[in-house]
Formats: C-alpha cells, sequence, structure tokens
C-alpha cells in the first residue's frame, strides 16, 4: 500500500495511519486525486516561489502578512484584496503586486501619492524624482541655466535679489502639497541627516545623523546615496518596477516588506 | 569703547549703534575698562555715523564673506536648523547687477550700474524722533522706551508682555500715526506745486527733484530727467495723487512695483513682496491640507507648524532658497536671526521682522540702516518724508 510524507516532518507514513509514526503529528487521510498535493507544505498559504508582504508599520495593522497567491493584488484604500481604509494617503484603488514571468512587480495605479522603494544601491534620480528620508518628502530640481537680464515687452528688466549661482534646490513638499523650505545648494552635492549635514532634519526620529546624499555630476545627473542609514531611502517609482526578497516598499503610510520562500 | 548694554559687545565711542546687534547705542555707556581705543585715528563723528552704514560692495572683501559665511549656524529655537553649514564658494560676487545689456546703445535707457536702490539713509534719514505724545514703557531687556500697546521692542525686538490695551491695539495706534502724517494744510500758494519727489542717490546726496502739482502725476521711464535712465521703471511705473487732504500713490501694474519704506507694523497678505537690502522677498501663507475629492490628502512631511514661506525672488517667476515661518515671529537679519543674509552688506545685522499675532502676521523693521520696503498692493496715502522706492531709485516725499 502506498504510504504518504507526513507534512509536519517528511517520514513516510502507510496509507491508512492518521498519525505519523515519527513524529506524531497528524495526517490527513489519503485522499485520492491532487488535493494530497497541497498538504505537501507548510504555512498553508505560502505557495512556493510566491510573495507575501508584511505590513513592518502602519496604522494599527502591523505584522498583518497578505499572501500573493493569484496573479493580480491590488492594494487601495477601498480597491482591492489589500485594504488599508484607513489611510488617507492611499488613493482607492492605489497598486497593483502583479507577476511577470513568475517575478513580482509593483505597478502605480495611477494614485495621488504614489509608490516608494527602499534603494540598495546609489540610484540616479529623474528630474521631479519623489523621495522619502524618514518622514521628509523631498525632491531635487536642478537650476535653470541663467538666461542673463530678459526686458520685458516695454524694454524694462526685472528687479530680482542679486544672483548667486546654485546647481540645483532641494525641496521639501509637505503634507497637503504645499512646499515647506527649499535648500539651494552651490555645491554639487547636498548631504541630509539629523546633524552636521548641509540640511539636517533635526525633529525627525526616523532619520539618521548622516542619513542620505545628492550628488549631481557633470552632466547634470543627480544621484541618490543611502549612507546607510537605519531606516533607508525610498524613491517614487515611475514605472513598473521589479521586487525581491526584502525589499521595502511605501504605500501612503503603509511600510510593506518582500518576503519570496 | 563703549560696551553695548543689550549685547555686551565693545564699540568705539564714536558708534550711535552697536555693531553686533545693531542695537542704539548710549552716549552716556559705561566705557570698557582697559580698552585701549584708538580714539586718536577716530574720524569725525559725522565720519563715525557713515561707518554704520552697510560696507560699500568694493570695499568687501571676498574673505570677509567667507569669515561671516563660515560663522552662519542658524538655530531656529524649537524648529530644524535649514543649512546648518552652506558651503560657499571662496570667491563670489555679490553684489553684481546685470550686465548693462544697452551699454552700446546710442540712446535708450541705462542699466545703472549702482548696485542698489537702497542707498545708505543714514544722513538723510534724520531718526525721525517718534511724537512725544504716547505713553511709555519701559523694555525689560535694553531698557529702551517703548511705547505702550506694542508687543516687542523697536530698539532690540524683544517681545514686550502683553499691554492691557492688546496687540490689536498697537496697530491701531500706528495706524493713527499716517492718519495724522497726511492732516490737511492750509493751500499753498497757487502756482507752487503742492509736493515733490527728492532723488535719494546711493551715497545718500540729494539728486533733483520732480514736482507733484495737484492732481495727478503719472511717473514713468520717459516721464522726466529723473526717470530717463532707470531701466527698472516701466514707461507708466506710478501715479501720485495730490489734493488738500494729503497725497495717494498708486502702481499701475509696473514690473518692478512700488515700494514704500515701511516706518511701523505692517501686515502681510499672503503674496506681499517685500525688499531688505537687496534681497526681493514674498510672503506666502501655509494653508492647513486639503483632502483631495476621492477623499486621498496629499502626502508629505508632517507641518511641524509652519504657517507661512519667505521665498528669495532670483528671476522673474524664479524663486531661489525659500524660508519657513514658525513660532511666534522669525528675525530676518544678516548676522543675526532666524533666516540670515550674510552677503548682502545692505542688511542690517538684524534687520526685520515678521511675527504671528492674533491670527495676522506682522512685517516690522527692526531699526535697520535701510529701511524695509513693501511692495503696494493698492493705492495708498503716505505721509510727507516718506521714502519711495520705483525701479533703482529712491525719493524721499515733501509735500504741503
Amino acid at each position: 500500500m502506498p504510504g504518504r510524507p507526513c507534512p509536519h516532518c517528511g517520514t513516510e507514513v502507510p496509507a491508512d495511519n492518521r498519525f505519523c509514526g515519527n513524529c506524531g503529528g497528524k495526517v490527513e487521510p489519503a485522499a485520492a486525486g491532487p488535493p494530497a498535493a497541497k498538504t505537501m507544505f507548510f504555512g498553508a498559504n505560502q505557495v512556493p516561489g510566491r510573495a507575501k508582504l508584511t505590513v513592518i508599520k502602519g496604522e494599527g495593522t502591523d505584522g498583518v502578512t497578505y499572501q500573493l497567491n493569484g496573479t493580480d493584488h491590488v492594494a487601495g484604500r477601498t480597491e482591492g484584496a489589500i485594504l488599508f481604509p484607513d489611510d488617507p494617503l492611499l488613493s482607492p484603488r492605489h497598486a497593483n503586486f502583479t507577476y511577470k514571468n513568475a517575478k513580482l512587480h509593483v505597478i502605480d495605479e495611477g494614485s495621488v501619492n504614489g509608490v516608494f522603494i527602499r534603494i540598495k544601491a546609489p540610484m540616479l534620480l529623474s528630474s521631479g524624482a519623489l523621495f522619502l528620508i524618514g518622514e521628509q518628502l523631498l525632491e531635487i530640481e536642478p537650476s535653470p541655466p541663467d538666461l542673463g537680464p530678459q526686458p520685458d515687452a516695454e524694454g524694462t528688466f526685472f528687479y530680482a535679489s542679486p544672483k548667486r549661482p546654485s546647481k540645483m534646490k532641494l525641496i521639501q513638499r509637505l503634507r497637503g502639497g504645499e512646499i515647506g523650505m527649499i535648500y539651494r545648494s552651490r555645491a554639487e552635492t547636498i548631504s541630509i541627516g539629523r546633524e552636521g549635514n548641509d540640511v539636517n532634519f533635526l525633529d525627525d526620529p526616523f532619520i539618521s545623523g548622516r542619513h542620505a546624499q545628492i550628488t549631481m555630476n557633470g552632466d547634470g545627473q543627480v544621484t541618490l546615496t543611502d549612507l546607510g542609514s537605519k531606516n533607508g531611502t525610498f524613491v517614487r517609482i515611475t514605472e513598473e518596477a521589479p521586487l525581491n526578497h526584502g525589499d521595502y516598499v511605501f504605500l501612503g503610510q503603509q511600510l510593506l516588506r518582500v518576503e519570496i520562500t | 569703547m563703549i560696551t553695548c548694554k543689550s549685547c555686551g559687545k565693545e564699540n568705539q565711542d564714536h558708534y550711535k549703534f552697536c555693531l553686533g546687534c545693531g542695537g542704539k547705542l548710549e552716549a552716556g555707556s559705561v566705557p570698557a575698562a582697559g580698552a585701549p581705543g584708538p580714539a586718536a585715528t577716530g574720524p569725525s563723528a559725522m565720519e563715525g555715523a557713515r561707518t554704520m552704514l552697510p560696507p560699500a560692495p568694493a570695499a568687501t572683501a571676498a574673505g570677509e564673506l567667507q569669515a561671516e559665511a563660515n560663522r552662519l549656524a542658524p538655530k531656529p529655537k524649537g524648529g530644524i536648523p535649514w543649512g546648518d553649514s552652506p558651503k560657499m564658494p571662496p570667491v563670489m560676487a555679490p553684489f553684481q547687477l546685470p550686465p548693462n545689456p544697452l551699454a552700446t546703445g546710442n540712446r535708450g535707457p541705462r542699466v545703472p550700474t549702482s548696485p542698489t536702490g537702497t542707498p545708505a539713509l543714514e544722513a538723510v534719514l534724520a531718526p525721525s524722533a517718534p511724537a512725544p505724545g504716547p505713553p511709555v514703557t519701559t523694555c525689560p531687556t535694553c531698557g529702551k522706551p517703548v511705547q505702550v500697546g506694542f508687543a516687542f521692542c523697536g530698539s532690540c525686538g524683544t517681545r514686550i508682555g502683553k499691554a492691557p490695551s492688546g496687540a490689536a491695539a498697537a496697530l491701531g495706534v500706528q495706524k493713527t500715526m499716517y492718519g495724522s502724517g497726511a492732516a490737511p494744510t492750509p493751500a499753498p500758494a497757487v502756482a507752487a506745486p503742492r509736493g515733490r519727489l527728492v532723488l535719494i542717490r546711493p551715497d545718500g546726496t540729494e539728486g533733483g527733484t520732480h514736482p507733484l502739482h495737484d492732481g495727478e502725476t503719472l511717473i514713468g521711464r520717459g516721464q522726466g530727467a529723473l526717470f530717463e535712465a532707470d531701466a527698472y521703471l516701466s514707461p507708466r511705473h506710478a501715479e501720485f495723487t495730490a489734493t488738500a487732504s494729503g497725497l495717494t500713490v498708486r502702481d499701475l501694474r509696473s514690473l518692478n512695483g512700488v515700494f514704500l519704506k515701511i516706518s511701523g507694523d505692517e501686515a502681510l497678505e499672503s503674496g506681499d513682496i517685500f525688499r531688505l537690502g537687496q534681497e526681493l522677498l514674498r510672503f506666502e501663507v501655509i494653508s492647513p491640507p486639503q483632502p483631495l475629492e476621492d477623499g486621498t490628502e496629499i502626502m508629505g512631511t508632517p507641518n511641524p507648524g509652519f504657517w507661512g514661506r519667505l521665498s528669495v525672488i532670483v528671476g522673474r517667476d524664479v524663486d531661489g532658497s525659500a524660508f519657513p515661518l514658525f513660532g511666534d515671529a522669525i528675525v530676518l537679519g544678516r548676522e543675526r536671526g532666524d533666516i540670515l543674509f550674510p552677503e548682502d552688506g545692505y542688511v542690517s545685522g538684524t534687520h526685520a521682522r515678521i511675527s504671528l499675532l492674533e491670527g495676522q502676521v506682522i512685517l516690522s523693521d527692526l531699526g535697520s540702516s535701510n529701511g524695509t520696503f513693501l511692495r503696494l498692493r493698492h493705492e495708498r496715502t503716505i505721509p510727507n518724508g516718506s521714502f519711495i522706492l520705483m525701479g533703482q531709485q529712491l525719493f524721499r516725499v515733501e509735500f504741503r
């Protein structure tokens, strides 16, 4: 009589036994057909090669795990399978976690606030790209070329503050969309942190002493580097992004960790 | 040596204002013991007054600026110290104006090479002695007299405990002073103009006048010898209206506006623009977040209490730095305060203050050398002796 493996320890269990002779674990009756295969795996919901999302920091939902066993998994405030109804920073339909060629990707579903992924290596920022450092939502804007004085249609010149050339501006975006501060940098780098940097956010408990650095190269391309911060640096995605085990994703106020077994 | 009562800095005997804090020095201040002052080489009293003027651009060595920049270490109270140690290139040309774009033209407006439209005023601004009328109290910090009802000491900027009349009354007091300035006077001789604009040159001397007759006077580039050369003046820039009951000025939607040197507290509206030294600044209110139609709120840094923002205007529709405004008051200056302009020699050490009083945002000058100029939004009655900035030039308004 063909036996079947114990789901707990893997020992061969005779077909008519209801408990494993090795570990004592309960063994389902050997039903005919495919269902038996499902019992082969630990963690009834975890499918091999599939991912789950664990809420690391959210609004009262910490530790909750979402299994991504289907193809599309929509997250949002009111739509989809992964719901955070109390997070006002999420759009009704915010993002989709989907498999493409057996690889997990995240797609921004046209949300207002976007999807942010923690960077693992220095990253080239596209113009207007938003990034998160601690609680700070920031943006880099390269300074436009100085066209010199230009008279208006009547031949009058505009009076402005004295010219002080700068490479780029670091813009702080406040909740609600207002600009808080703008730091104008004359150097090619801006260091950001809590203390001793070009720009310091003393009151932000989620920022490390030296947290991140912006570098502009000769072509005006801007790179964002995390300086080994505790909480990481997150960049808003502009196109669908592949996810790997251990990646962190911010949706609104929800910080999610990707786990792929 | 005179030791400043406000900050303790030692100043030369002939100084009228403290180099450290800008506070007025009293002649009878205790001389610093054993300080071998260079009295023998001291300039005359008049020159002494001039040494208090913002340094002339040419005289400001780049090294000095660097030193100033290095000392810059703003620690806004209870807030976020933006840019603790900004990096600056060792050599700068902070006072450069746009090069004269019309220099080679035969005719046409000349772009002035004068670095600023706010020349040194010390010589012409006999510190207008406040009317002896209002009751006075004493500032607990510097001991200077403070008019009852004022919320801040005019000398050192210290906040004064709430006077019984309240902050609103302070504004009222200021406003009535304007009213009295525009009091009707007996009609002058028939032919003589009712008033005039006196051009104040960058060195403080007078540089010609322009008459203000009864009725409207149009000011603009091409409207008189004084205005011919100013490429920052629109052809139709401003209109003055002189009547028996006073003088008003109106900006004719000019490119660069009409600025009035403020003489008391001024309420600021969102979008108001003012000048501090060479800096052109715009104030804006930061509104509380509003959810979108679908209930989503726009993500961002949680507002730590910012109620306003001050942007440096660096071009037409182009902003440079922007500073958040928070707390009760933010002080602007070259050396001391919450928002610093270390490279602008025309900004006083402590220059002006923006405060939030009972929901109203107030701009005040803190006894700066060159004054604080507010761009006029609406037609405004201006008192005799007012200073008006139009284009690149400064004028004193005189009328009977």
